[in-house]
């Protein structure tokens, strides 16, 4: 049991051994987001799978016409398995439209030492735009 | 011709004389004199005031109604009733009265007396609970009981606190001099020093640990916030000090700069007798209450917030008309690239998207220009598309002529007030209440902003929470600025949201190393004491029986002396930042804590966080778990309490001692007539009897602590609840750190966590704080 706490954090480790160089720390902001809305869902590793789903499920149901997922770097995966989840859910009355595209990230290098500035440097990461939209309105036959 | 009137010419005998001899004049009535002079010197009359009046001025009932007598007497009227002990009946004013403009300022200004009032003072108090600390009269809570909504803000929209309490000091010298002056009072070991390079160029806000005089690391203040500001004279040095140090620091920096006394002349070698003579020479420290309001913004939305009320000018054409200007360079102001920077980040979604801790100085509009007619949430409809803007700094955006002495004076006198600004678009406006957003009347203000980061490390806390602005305004446009930003959707909390705030983010709040923290626990045990024996015996929790002994407080220095077995008065909590790390990682890989100088005296500032469920409250007991805690979590075992009996037969005799005296005063009272006044009194100390039996309740004279309880007690929690962010019990507490090298000794990274007025222990991991 103890070995399942300490495992994740080990390889938390591993990943900062990476930093540039020893005088600085990374320190990361937030990264560069598309415009928010009440139908557009940002989706995390830290938020329960289920309650994801549930969500979206409500969203649709209640009458929205299209809602966005969008995923970025380890959350892709997650994002993607959602969608597919909401598609077989709905079966037939929801189509998927997926984009992919890159975003860029930005760290602040902290320095540790008196004789130095502030740094900074970009990365990138790679980012899915899902969207899921009704084709048939269940119960609104006009 | 003169009428006969005397004797001798109507044919007497007496005659006038043709001159009077003043002197004999007065001998003659020396005897009248004296006594006249005695009579007004001494009156002794036994009469009161409205007794003496003559009797056309006499009306009903005069002595009882105060208003029927002439104005001149009512004072020494009212003077005599006092002495003659009956209490003046005076009717309290009319509500109407007191709502008089000019006599509610005078009010007001009576009150202001006793403690400070912050310019949002009114508007706060008509909101919020108001208490007293530090000299301030504070904002505590909204009465809305906002204590969710307040979280809400701070993660996903915005909140903004008047921190206009912190005391700005100014240290305005050379640079090396000013180095000098603070390698004695911090440590490098506890982050950048003052001098960084990161910060001397004025670019960003910088933190630093205050210690009192090369004591470290015993003798903690605080934490300060400061500023370097670079004009083209000096260098300066701006601190911002929580009010709870300000005197210690003002102590503290005056000590510094003192010339020593002669007796210590002679052992200090000349040299550094020399630096002392020139710190105190070169450098001018002035602390400056009250000379601007800050006001501090949280959570993503309040960039948007301030993007909505901070219009910035964009040519200097616009202000040349303005007072302030006149009295500055004109090309420091930078006007059209300030402008410029503000616009390409006007469309940031978060704070915490722009560089960490960066200053911005603008100069803007009144805000009142801005303000839309009902309030309205700020959101943002574009996002940021050039990442380039984010991470450039122009050298330009910090420089601000806010810091100059010599405008505050000019913006306040220039200031419009409301009423004006109302009579001004109303009165004077082509089209009544148009606004004009050019208007020559409005001065522009000069401003700066402070960002701040948040979290920055997803581990810890989800990126961004708790980031936000700071903003500095000059006195006299608090509340012009406040009203806009509220207008703007941004939610107002006061000093829980602070705490709750530090506590969310898993920072200590007034450590309890420092004479602030110390003072903050005592205020905060006092109370739930308080609280505990006002209850009744029944309701009250025994926490004897709980095998709890410090149900309020955290008797650190106990605790560290019966981990070491040496007993010290003072205590420290490592802020040293490599240390930190490498308990950290020794805990991760419960590996054994290296060897340290005065582990003895030394706690280690620890998150906690609850493995599976359970509520943890504050003061709550963190204690070493055994090998075999870890299948079934322990309870503890009931405990007997021995003081019980004892209580029981005190009651009983204290009892049967109030019936006999109760006996006794009604026989005298029968004999004599008169009534004994019986000694109750509310706000009086607590009687011998009821002091002996909080003692038999709660013994305050503690030796040992650590083996209190079944499984040994390692630390406390100062702050602890469940956390909105984590959706689980938290708490910030401190661990001695031979307690901590025990529990790795053992293999062990995890602790048992027990609430004060529960039986059951509870798993927990723990994590260093790094950035304190």
């Amino acid at each position: 049991m103890m070995a399942d706490v300490s495992n994740p954090r080990k390889r938390e480790d591993t990943k900062k051994n990476k930093r540039p160089n020893k005088n600085y720390t990374v320190k990361k902001r937030l990264p560069l987001r598309p415009i928010e809305g009440d139908n557009v869902i940002f989706i995390t590793k830290k938020t329960n799978f289920k309650a994801q789903l549930e969500k979206c499920c409500d969203l649709l149901t209640k009458g929205e016409k299209e809602i966005i997922l969008h995923g970025l770097g380890a959350a892709i995966q997650r994002c993607c398995n959602l969608a597919l989840q909401i598609e077989t859910l709905f079966s037939g009355t929801c189509q998927t439209e997926v984009n992919t595209g890159t975003v860029d990230l930005v760290d602040d290098l902290e320095p540790l030492t008196d004789d130095l500035d502030f740094g900074s440097q970009v990365r990138h990461s790679s980012s899915v735009h899902i969207r899921i939209f009704r084709t048939a309105m269940l119960g609104s036959n006009q | 011709m003169e009428p006969a009137e005397f004797d001798a010419t109507l044919g007497g005998k007496e005659h006038l004389p043709y001159s009077v001899n003043s002197l004999k004049f007065a001998t003659a009535r020396s005897v009248e004199i004296a006594a006249m002079t005695e009579s007004i010197l001494y009156p002794s009359k036994t009469k009161l005031i409205f007794q003496c009046l003559p009797v056309h001025m006499r009306r009903r009932v005069m002595s009882h109604n105060a208003k029927r007598l002439p104005r001149k007497l009512r004072e020494g009227h009212l003077e005599q009733l006092k002495k003659s002990g009956l209490p003046p009946k005076q009717k309290r004013p009319t509500r109407r009265y007191r709502r008089r403009p000019e006599n509610m300022l005078l009010e007001y200004n009576r009150r202001k007396q006793r403690n400070v009032w912050l310019e949002t003072h009114i508007w706060h108090a008509k909101r919020f609970h108001m208490i007293e600390r530090w000299g301030h009269r504070i904002a505590y809570a909204p009465c809305d009981k906002a204590f969710r909504a307040c979280y809400r803000a701070t993660s996903a929209h915005c909140l903004i606190q008047d921190i206009s309490y912190y005391t700005p000091v100014s240290i305005t010298g050379p640079e090396n001099y000013i180095k000098e002056m603070f390698s004695s009072i911090s440590s490098c070991c506890c982050g950048l020093s003052i001098c960084a390079k990161a910060y001397i160029d004025g670019k960003r806000e910088g933190f630093i640990h205050l210690y009192n005089k090369n004591s470290y690391p015993l003798g903690y203040i605080g934490k300060a916030s400061f500023i370097w500001v670079n004009s083209k004279m000096e260098k300066s040095l701006w601190l911002f000090i929580h009010p709870s140090q300000i005197k210690q620091v003002e102590s503290l920096l005056s000590d510094l700069l003192d010339t020593i006394s002669p007796s210590e002349c002679f052992e200090i070698p000349a040299k550094k007798k020399k630096i002392i003579n020139k710190l105190a020479e070169n450098i001018q420290i002035k602390v400056l209450p009250g000379a601007y309001n800050r006001f501090r913004l949280i959570g993503p939305k309040s960039h948007a917030v301030l993007t909505k009320s901070l219009k910035c000018i964009e040519t200097i054409d616009q202000i040349n008309h303005n007072k302030w200007i006149s009295t500055i360079d004109k090309r420091s102001l930078y006007l059209k690239e300030k402008h410029c920077y503000w616009q390409n980040i006007n469309n940031v979604m978060s704070p915490s998207q722009l560089p960490p801790r960066i200053l911005v100085s603008l100069i803007v509009r009144d805000p009142r220009l801005s303000r839309p007619s009902k309030r309205t949430k700020a959101v943002n409809t574009s996002s940021v598309e050039n990442v380039q803007h984010l991470i450039d700094l122009p050298p330009f955006l910090s420089i601000s002529p806010i810091w100059d002495n010599k405008i505050h004076q000019i913006l306040k006198n220039e200031r419009l007030s409301n009423t004006e600004f109302i009579k001004h678009v109303t009165k004077t406006r082509l089209i009544p209440g148009e606004l004009n957003i050019n208007d020559p009347a409005l001065q522009s203000i000069p401003v700066v902003l402070i960002q701040r980061p948040g979290s920055q490390n997803s581990n810890k806390k989800k990126i961004g929470y708790g980031c936000g602005w700071d903003i500095i305004v000059p006195s006299g446009y608090g509340l012009i600025f406040w009203h806009t930003f509220i207008m703007f959707g941004a939610r107002s909390g006061g000093l829980r949201e602070t705490e709750n705030l530090a506590f969310e983010m898993g920072e200590c709040y007034l450590p309890p190393d420092s004479k602030s923290g110390i003072e903050e626990e005592k205020l905060k045990s006092t109370e739930l004491r308080e609280r505990y024996f006002r209850l009744p015996p029944s309701k009250r929790i025994n926490y004897r029986k709980l095998a709890v002994i410090t149900p309020f407080t955290c008797p650190w220095n106990i605790l560290l002396k019966d981990w070491s077995n040496k007993t010290s008065n003072e205590f420290f909590i490592l802020r040293d930042r490599k240390l930190l790390s490498v308990i950290q990682d020794c805990m991760q890989e419960k590996k054994q804590l290296p060897e340290i100088d005065s582990s003895d005296i030394c706690l280690v500032p620890i998150y906690l966080k609850m493995v599976k469920k359970g509520n943890i409250k504050q003061n709550a007991i963190i204690c070493l778990p055994h090998e075999k805690d870890f299948l079934t979590l322990p309870n503890e075992p009931y405990c007997e309490d021995p003081n019980e009996k004892i209580r029981k037969e005190k009651r009983k005799a204290h009892l049967c001692e109030l019936k006999s005296v109760k006996r006794r005063n009604k026989k005298s009272k029968v004999k004599n007539g008169t009534k004994v006044l019986s000694i109750k009194n509310k706000n009086s100390e607590p009687s011998e009897y009821m002091k002996q039996m909080r003692e038999l309740w709660l013994p305050t004279n503690i030796e040992t602590c650590r083996n209190s309880c079944s499984r040994e007690v390692m630390g406390f929690l100062c702050q602890a609840a469940f956390s909105f962010s984590e959706s689980c019990g938290c708490g910030v507490g401190y661990l001695a750190y031979n307690a901590l090298d025990t529990l790795l000794k053992k293999n062990i990274n995890q602790v048992l966590v027990r609430n004060v007025s529960s039986r059951y222990y509870r798993l927990a991991n723990i994590n260093v704080i790094k950035d304190q």
